[in-house]
């Protein structure tokens, strides 16, 4: 498949505003300021684009309902704080081909009239920061940013912000709560950011890798886009690949592949080849997969009917010489961490969880530490403010539901 | 969303009504339908952390959080399930496994929610078992003691200090598991100590440290009373054991402040157990006071006023009142000066306060008494307040304001100091002190200029041309350069104040404060009347518990009588004076002068509760019973009329105020013919017009700009006086409660001042006026701009009111002085 996201990064001078004019950038933004914003709104609509922060809503509804808010101004942001273990696909667009985000914000910007734009990065890419800041000093000296967009009267400013180190703040409400100074806590919903977000006024928040889609469409079309990958999910996708196998890294393909596919075909296969034990399709809150469940073909639409979800499309492999239960006491040893403790089932639940998990990955666990493991979070799901509380119950109930025996196995 | 749409759901079978707009809780509270909760607060924002109101809605799968889900029509919840019963087990059965059960030792033991839920929701047995939480108690800081391990992070303390009260000293740190409430950086906190944090907090993590360990909550006794201090007339809930007030709170919805309170009202009430107490008549022998009995106290005041009354007449007899003393103690006061002395010198030191306000209003509304409408501010879109530090001085109708901002009306705050309000505002222009009146002014040819004013309702106004030709020197340009604002911002802030809507401008008349005088407002009404507004639109609250009763109940000279000007300034204008609960050398400005007319008369007669100034250099001396030692009536602001009762025993041989001027007739021979309570308030009910004024005649009454005083080489700085949020008058700083907020007086000095003049924070600084001097210690602070100070007037050892003079016009006492560090 041809690339796009990933397009131009093997060349050195990738983040210069140069190179990447000359493999074709900044032309989709051109394209799109001789459009109407609204039809811009409904190409996006058309062309299926799903979020890829990991909940897979549609775009083109977010901004068809943030257009429909009358209030000014509106704020367009880019939810740049790439925090869940093992997801690592908005880095190298970030890092290696910054003006692709770039350009999508500008044109969505343009598109749903937001005249300012933050990036909110992650405080662990210092980097990336940097290069952002470059590049939109470049696009400003260009006068693709600014106020008068590309000599079409748009006006347009972008900012990055860096985050502090919490991965709660890659829960919308909670940038947005950062993002004005604030303690890094979700907000109620309803009001939703569309109509109440940033400084209370509309705020559109979409991941990287969205923003970078945006582009593409506008370059080949909605309808050539809707072709690519998945029919109910289109699109090219980022997959970020760690864990035993040969090649671990970030692979563009098209939405709809199937982990087998990603583990064997483009990753080379199990390290060592070893035999595969479990996968963690899209991010430690996915539910974790056993081996023989890995000819699901990964979108929003089909993973659930599999047992998992898409999530961010952090494929995660473990060999069979992997202790699993260390890996669930791990995974909620860092929710435990990142919980921002402002209801009571996550903060206190997920603190039991890993006292009970420590327990029984160190070998004093009782016989009915996993039935009380599991209630604990049948107590927590559905029942906290925001989903990081779910995502972490998940993982226990998932851990256990597919590797029950190697919780057994601890308990003497 | 539109309030007045009604919408129909089921709660737990039960068909309701409830207000589009309103949550599933509030729906459910409002129709008696009870949800356990602990971090819902009805005057602050949905938060949804405690995760106890959850309710299952038919048709989905998930709980709900009832706080902060939205009721819709055709909703069907259910409060009490199987599976909600468990959810609100666990969530217990988890804030109870860190929480220590310290319960026989904690103070909130017995009105605790944690404990009150886990009774009715909670597990009898915890299936886990861990260290419990051991940080230190925080005890450092005065009246708020904090303990880390009881807290259960529901955030409200946080969200009532930064929401409600606008001030944002503490909040939630660190993450998950480890979050604590704290200032910042674990600092000993620094807040304005109102203590709403306290009856906020469901648990024992926020404590009152006056009431640390002095009881179990089911030995006391509570009851309702109005709070002393200011006129906002709050109820306060008090809490007695064994015959004593050891605690004070709000609580929620009852009174007009419908449970808040500000320091003062929840901490202050300790002042009528200060040591200070009088307790015996006194009569000064051989230069002396000695403690003498009734009998011969009554006789000797008799003795001393027939003969001075017999040598001068009656008109050389005055008397004070009292604006925090009960209506019938002021009435009492004036039936006996003018029916058993027959003198109508009867006045008080309202004279240089709240009646500015009154005789302003008369002037342009000509009603003598216009009470505030506690919700003024709520129904307004657009408020300015002038000069005015309403937090401070009337602080729980301030915290409307702010509600009102936060709801989304504008507040425009214009003042010399960085107030609350002013932190608080949408736009805050700090002028130069006392160039209010010069602003209003300014604003007010900027509208007439610009044709924005409601010509309709102004043409049949009298004196208009007069207003015009008044303000024909307030150009932007000439009001730029008085206040020190741009032309721009004045001529923005006539517009957008012209702007149609609800507009509101608030004002307070009190006498500690210099930067405003009759004409400040004046023009307030002026611009009201302008825009062809209601004089609801001019908000000036009555300053004390008891201002608004006294004026009514007669204490003002009423036929030409000598007003307290004339008695206090003009030696020799009275022989004798009767002071009632009041201590002039502190309250009164230039008390040099003050000072010296009291010592020059031949009979001076102190009746109060404390030994103060005044009564150390009284003839007599007489002790009253304080607030709470007797029943009465007070007026607040609003003009509502509230009894407050008698809760503990009389100190010493105290007598309430009322009674002593009974006992006095009849020892003088004549009998007022009121024998007790009852028979006043029956006496008085004609007299008093509750809240109501008669028919309003707008007029306009152009109002000057006059400086009394300005800065000049030798004295270059203003000096700002009013009252301070923990105090109130020279009353508050009997309680030893707050006092261990703010203890002394203080000069706040910007800093950039202080490195010129070499002064240090808390080092003592000499200020110069052309009256006096006096040291205070230095504060340094950006609250007050370069070339401006600010000193509170409360603490009589200070002595700031030796720099201060009275106006009793328009003028403005504005103070120039000079500092040094000393």
């Amino acid at each position: 498949m041809e690339k796009f996201l990933l397009r131009n990064i093997e060349n050195p001078n990738s983040t210069d505003i140069n190179e990447y004019i000359k493999a074709g950038g900044y032309k989709a933004l051109l394209k799109a300021v001789e459009m109407k914003p609204a039809d811009i709104v409904s190409e996006v609509r058309k062309s299926g684009l799903r979020g890829r922060g990991g909940a897979g809503f549609p775009t083109g509804m977010k901004w068809a309902f943030a257009s429909a808010d009358p209030k000014k101004p509106r704020y367009m942001l880019c939810n740049a704080d790439e925090g869940e273990p093992g997801t690592f696909k908005d880095r190298p667009i970030l890092e290696k081909n910054p003006h692709l985000l770039i350009e999508g914000m500008i044109i969505s910007g343009y598109a749903l009239e937001a005249e300012y734009g933050y990036i909110y990065i992650r405080g662990e890419y210092p980097a990336a920061k940097d290069i952002l800041d470059a590049a939109i000093k470049q696009a400003h000296e260009k006068g693709y940013l600014g106020d008068n967009v590309s000599g079409k009267g748009v006006r347009f400013h972008l900012y990055v912000h860096q985050g502090a180190g919490a991965y709660i703040c890659g829960e919308e409400t909670a940038l947005i709560e950062s993002l004005e100074g604030k303690r890094g806590q979700p907000r109620i919903k309803p009001p939703f950011p569309v109509n109440e977000g940033f400084l209370s006024k509309p705020t559109i928040i979409n991941n990287v890798e969205t923003l970078a889609n945006i582009p593409y469409i506008i370059e080949i079309g909605a309808d050539a886009y809707a072709e690519i990958g998945s029919p109910d999910c289109p699109g090219p996708k980022l997959y970020s690949v760690s864990g035993h196998v040969k090649r671990p890294g970030v692979y563009e393909l098209p939405m709809g592949i199937t982990l087998r596919e990603i583990i064997y075909d483009h990753c080379g296969g199990i390290r060592g080849d070893k035999k595969l034990k479990a996968v963690i399709p899209g991010g430690i809150s996915t539910p974790i997969l056993p081996a023989d469940a890995i000819d699901c073909p990964m979108d929003f639409v089909n993973m659930p009917k599999h047992g998992s979800m898409l999530g961010s499309g952090a494929v995660m492999v473990f060999d069979e010489t992997v202790d699993l239960v260390k890996v669930c006491y791990r995974a909620i040893k860092f929710f435990e961490h990142e919980s921002c403790g402002k209801c009571t089932p996550c903060r206190e639940g997920v603190g039991w969880m890993r006292a009970i998990l420590e327990r029984i990955s160190g070998g004093s666990g009782t016989a009915e530490d996993i039935d009380l493991l599991i209630e604990v979070s049948n107590n927590i799901t559905g029942k906290t403010f925001c989903p990081l509380g779910d995502g972490a119950a998940m993982v226990v109930q998932n851990f256990v539901k597919n590797f029950r025996s190697e919780f057994e196995e601890k308990i003497h | 969303m539109p309030k007045d749409i009604i919408i129909e759901l089921t709660i737990n079978g039960k068909n309701i009504k409830a207000e589009q707009g309103m949550t599933i809780l509030q729906a459910a509270q409002k129709n008696g339908i009870y949800i356990p909760n602990m971090c819902y607060d009805r005057r602050l924002k949905p938060y949804g952390g405690c995760r106890l109101c959850v309710v299952e809605l038919e048709g989905q799968k998930r709980l709900f959080a009832a706080c902060s889900t939205p009721a819709e029509d055709g909703m069907i919840v259910h409060t009490e399930t199987p599976k909600l019963a468990k959810a609100r087990k666990t969530v217990l059965e988890l804030l109870l496994v860190h929480h220590p059960l310290d319960c026989p030792i904690c103070d909130k033991a017995g009105e605790c929610d944690l404990q009150d839920l886990a009774f009715k929701y909670g597990p009898s047995q915890s299936r886990f078992t861990a260290e419990r939480k051991h940080d230190p108690e925080r005890v450092d800081a005065p009246i708020v003691e904090r303990n880390p391990n009881r807290c259960i992070l529901c955030g409200k303390c946080v969200r009532v200090c930064a929401e409600h009260q606008g001030v944002g000293a503490i909040n939630l740190i660190g993450r998950g598991f480890k979050t604590k409430v704290s200032p910042a950086f674990e600092e000993t906190l620094n807040c304005e100590f109102c203590g709403q944090c306290i009856d906020a907090c469901p648990v024992g993590a926020l404590g009152a440290k006056p009431y640390r360990f002095r009881s179990r909550v089911w030995y006391m006794d509570e009851y309702e009373a109005i709070c002393p201090y200011c006129g906002c007339g709050c109820t306060t809930n008090l809490s007695l054991r064994e015959g004593r007030i050891i605690r004070a709170r709000g609580k929620d919805g009852i009174g007009i402040n419908e449970g808040n309170l500000c320091g003062k009202g929840r901490f202050g009430f300790d002042y009528i157990y200060s040591e200070n107490r009088i307790t015996t008549p006194m009569i000064k022998k051989d230069g002396k006071l000695v403690p003498v009995s009734w009998e011969e106290a009554l006789q000797y005041v008799a003795k001393r006023l027939e003969d001075i009354k017999g040598k001068y007449g009656p008109s050389a007899i005055g008397a004070i009142g009292s604006q925090r003393c009960t209506i019938e103690d002021n009435y009492m006061l004036q039936k006996f000066m003018r029916e058993v002395v027959g003198t109508d010198n009867i006045d008080s030191v309202a004279r240089f306060g709240y009646a500015k306000a009154q005789k302003a209003l008369e002037k342009a509304y000509d009603v003598d008494f216009m009470p505030i409408k506690w919700k003024a501010p709520l129904n307004a879109d657009f408020m300015l307040v002038v000069e005015s530090d309403i937090t401070s001085t009337l602080p729980v109708w301030g915290l409307n304001f702010i509600k009102a901002k936060n709801d989304g009306a504008t507040l425009v705050v214009a003042d010399v100091k960085e107030t609350k309000l002013a932190r608080n505002s949408t736009q805050w222009l700090r002028i130069k002190p006392g160039s209010g009146t010069a602003l209003l002014n300014g604003m007010m040819k900027v509208i007439i200029d610009g044709g924005l004013y409601d010509k309709d309702k102004t043409s049949a106004v009298p004196n208009f041309d007069a207003l015009t030709a008044g303000l024909k020197e307030f150009t932007p340009q000439a009001v730029s350069n008085i206040t020190g604002i741009s032309e721009d911002a004045i001529i923005s802030l006539a517009r957008s104040y012209a702007y149609p809507g609800k507009r509101l401008i608030a004002l307070t008349s009190n006498i500690s404060e210099n930067t405003k005088s009759m004409n400040t407002i004046l023009a307030a009404a002026n611009l009201a009347i302008l825009m062809g507004d209601d004089p609801d639109t001019v908000q000036v609250p009555a300053e004390f518990s008891n201002t608004a009763g006294m004026w009514m109940s007669g204490v003002r000279p009423l036929s030409g009588g000598k007003d307290v000007y004339d008695m206090l300034y003009e030696p020799g204008a009275v022989k004798a004076l009767y002071i009632m609960g009041e201590n002039p050398i502190v309250t009164f400005q230039d008390a040099a002068r003050v000072e010296k007319t009291l010592k020059g008369l031949e009979l001076l007669i102190v009746q109060d509760i404390f030994l103060k100034e005044a009564a150390r250099i009284a003839d007599v001396v007489l002790p009253a019973c304080s607030w709470a030692e007797k029943e009465g009536t007070f007026m607040s602001a609003t003009g509502n009329i509230q009894k407050t009762p008698k809760l503990v025993a009389e100190t010493g041989q105290s007598v309430p105020d009322w009674k002593i001027f009974r006992n006095l007739a009849r020892v003088m021979n004549k009998d007022l013919g009121l024998k007790d309570i009852t028979a006043i308030r029956a006496a008085i009910a004609d007299m008093i017009v509750s809240g109501e004024t008669k028919d309003i005649r707008r007029s306009f009454n152009p109002a000057s700009y006059e400086v009394m005083e300005t800065v000049s080489e030798e004295y270059p700085m203003f000096l700002v006086t009013s009252n301070i949020l923990q105090h109130s008058g020279a009353l508050s700083v009997l309680s030893k409660n707050l006092d261990s907020v703010v203890s002394d007086a203080y000069l706040q000095v910007n800093t950039k001042d202080a490195k010129k003049h070499g002064i240090h924070d808390d080092a003592f600084v000499r200020v110069k006026s052309k009256r006096g001097e006096v040291y205070l210690k230095a504060m340094l602070s950006d609250e007050v701009p370069e070339g401006t100070v600010f000193a509170p007037l409360h603490f009589a050892h200070a002595k700031v009111n030796a720099l201060t003079y009275p106006s009793l016009n328009g003028g403005l006492p504005l103070v120039a002085v000079s500092i040094e560090a000393a």
